[in-house]
């Protein structure tokens, strides 16, 4: 009987702590972004090394002839797209349009990406979805 | 005491070395006036080893990006060998005789018109005191005076081409009351074309070659110097006569200083991780002296600069 009720003390403690850990699925996954003003190698570099300083960036691959960044998150991030436009601002350059990935929340036709703080209209997109979802969209 | 005092010359003389060739920004020309700036937090050391009239000049310098706007830069380039050189602008962050020199660069425009474009327009403003005396084949040396720069410069950037015009104004002031003896004012003006040809036109992180066609526009004004007592012996270092009796105002102006002068000639730069490469020949196309000063058959220079990127306040 012991035996039992120290089991069932087992499981109900596990199961809390399971709800206590379970993963906030709130964070930008990949982001693809144009980048006007970028002309040389070593301005590539410079913007390439600013954004790896920020939290949760896995990696950033530039292209200088298409003017793009290709940044991939670590899960479980709490990066901010209006960081990175402000370290590119930092960096002499103008960050543009971008197509990104992210998990996050609906409400109503706002996508607000949990953890970050930052919503995007998105339209015709939208989710009654409950729980969070990946969506990749564009920005402008 | 003297170990430490050893080391630190030795950390000088590592950073010099480093800094090797670059008297332009370290990621623009090498000679006329650019409008690149570092970004916010950034900061480069740099050094040119330039070459003319006989003479060698070494160039440290380190620049910091205050904002992406605006950049600090402290230079000191020195004579490496004793010989008469003229007495200008050697390129727009660095001035072409031996002196310590506080710059501020302000990109006051900066239009970020597509992928790799851009136009900006940039003002220079600094001050510099000379450090080392300048031989002169009419006489001694002139007294040190402190002396102000200004320039502006306005660019296009793309990946393929690249142009930039600028002009600046470096004059040497009469700071003290009396007469006291006056380097020359230089006003420089430069036009660089640059070219990034198809085939080096790769993906980072690649080295990054681009070459330029630069030539600069120098009106050098005259020099002059204070009467000296009466009584005293003028020495000339070459055996030259001694200047003539002061004018009007009392001053005493310099024969062979001054002149106009156009040079043109090739440049390129080399990009790499955090390093930049530079260097070029530029040779006279019209010369115009006032005197008998040294006219120059080309002017060199080579340099290395190195960046430290991505520091952000």
């Amino acid at each position: 009987m012991t035996s039992f009720w120290n089991s069932a003390l087992r499981g109900v403690a596990l199961a809390g702590l399971l709800l206590a850990v379970e993963p906030v699925h709130a964070e930008y996954l990949r982001i693809q972004l144009r980048v006007y003003g970028l002309d040389c190698e070593l301005c590539a570099r410079g913007v390439s090394a600013s954004i790896e300083r920020l939290p949760g960036v896995k990696s950033v691959e530039v292209s200088l002839k298409k003017g793009m960044l290709d940044i991939a998150l670590a899960p479980g991030n709490t990066f901010k797209m209006s960081d990175l436009r402000k370290r590119i601002r930092q960096n002499g350059f103008r960050s543009m349009e971008a197509k990104v990935t992210a998990v996050g929340r609906f409400s109503g036709s706002k996508f607000e990406v949990l953890g970050s703080g930052e919503s995007y209209d998105l339209g015709s997109q939208a989710s009654n979805a409950v729980t969070p979802v990946e969506m990749t969209f564009d920005v402008h | 005491m003297r170990d430490i005092l050893s080391k630190v010359k030795v950390i000088v003389c590592l950073l010099g070395l480093v800094s090797v060739p670059a008297w332009g920004d370290g990621h623009g020309p090498a000679f006329g006036i650019s409008t690149t700036t570092l970004g916010s937090g950034d900061a480069s050391v740099e050094t040119e080893v330039t070459y003319r009239s006989g003479v060698a000049m070494i160039g440290p310098q380190f620049s910091y990006g205050i904002s992406e706007n605006l950049q600090l830069s402290v230079s000191a380039p020195f004579d490496i060998n004793q010989g008469e050189h003229p007495v200008d602008r050697f390129s727009s962050t660095m001035p072409g005789i031996p002196a310590a020199e506080v710059l501020l660069a302000w990109r006051f425009h900066h239009a970020l018109t597509g992928v790799g474009s851009r136009n900006e327009a940039t003002l220079y403003v600094g001050g510099l005191t000379t450090t080392q005396h300048l031989l002169r084949s009419d006489g001694p040396p002139l007294q040190r005076q402190p002396g102000i720069y200004g320039a502006i410069a306005a660019g296009h950037i793309t990946r393929r081409y690249n142009i930039w015009a600028g002009a600046g104004y470096q004059y040497f002031g009469k700071w003290s009351s009396g007469i006291v003896d006056h380097e020359s004012n230089t006003l420089l003006t430069s036009l660089v074309l640059g070219w990034r040809p198809p085939f080096l036109d790769r993906e980072y992180p690649k080295p990054d070659w681009r070459f330029f066609w630069e030539t600069t526009g120098e009106d050098v004004g005259q020099a002059w110097r204070a009467p000296t007592p009466p009584g005293t012996v003028v020495v000339t270092d070459h055996g030259t006569p001694p200047p003539p009796p002061p004018n009007s105002s009392g001053i005493v102006v310099l024969p062979d200083s001054g002149g106009r002068s156009v040079y043109s000639g090739p440049t390129f730069l080399c990009t790499y991780r955090s390093f930049a490469f530079q260097g070029g020949v530029l040779f006279p196309l019209w010369t115009q002296l006032n005197g008998t000063q040294p006219s120059e058959r080309f002017r060199a220079v080579i340099g290395v600069s190195y960046f430290f990127l991505g520091r952000h306040k």
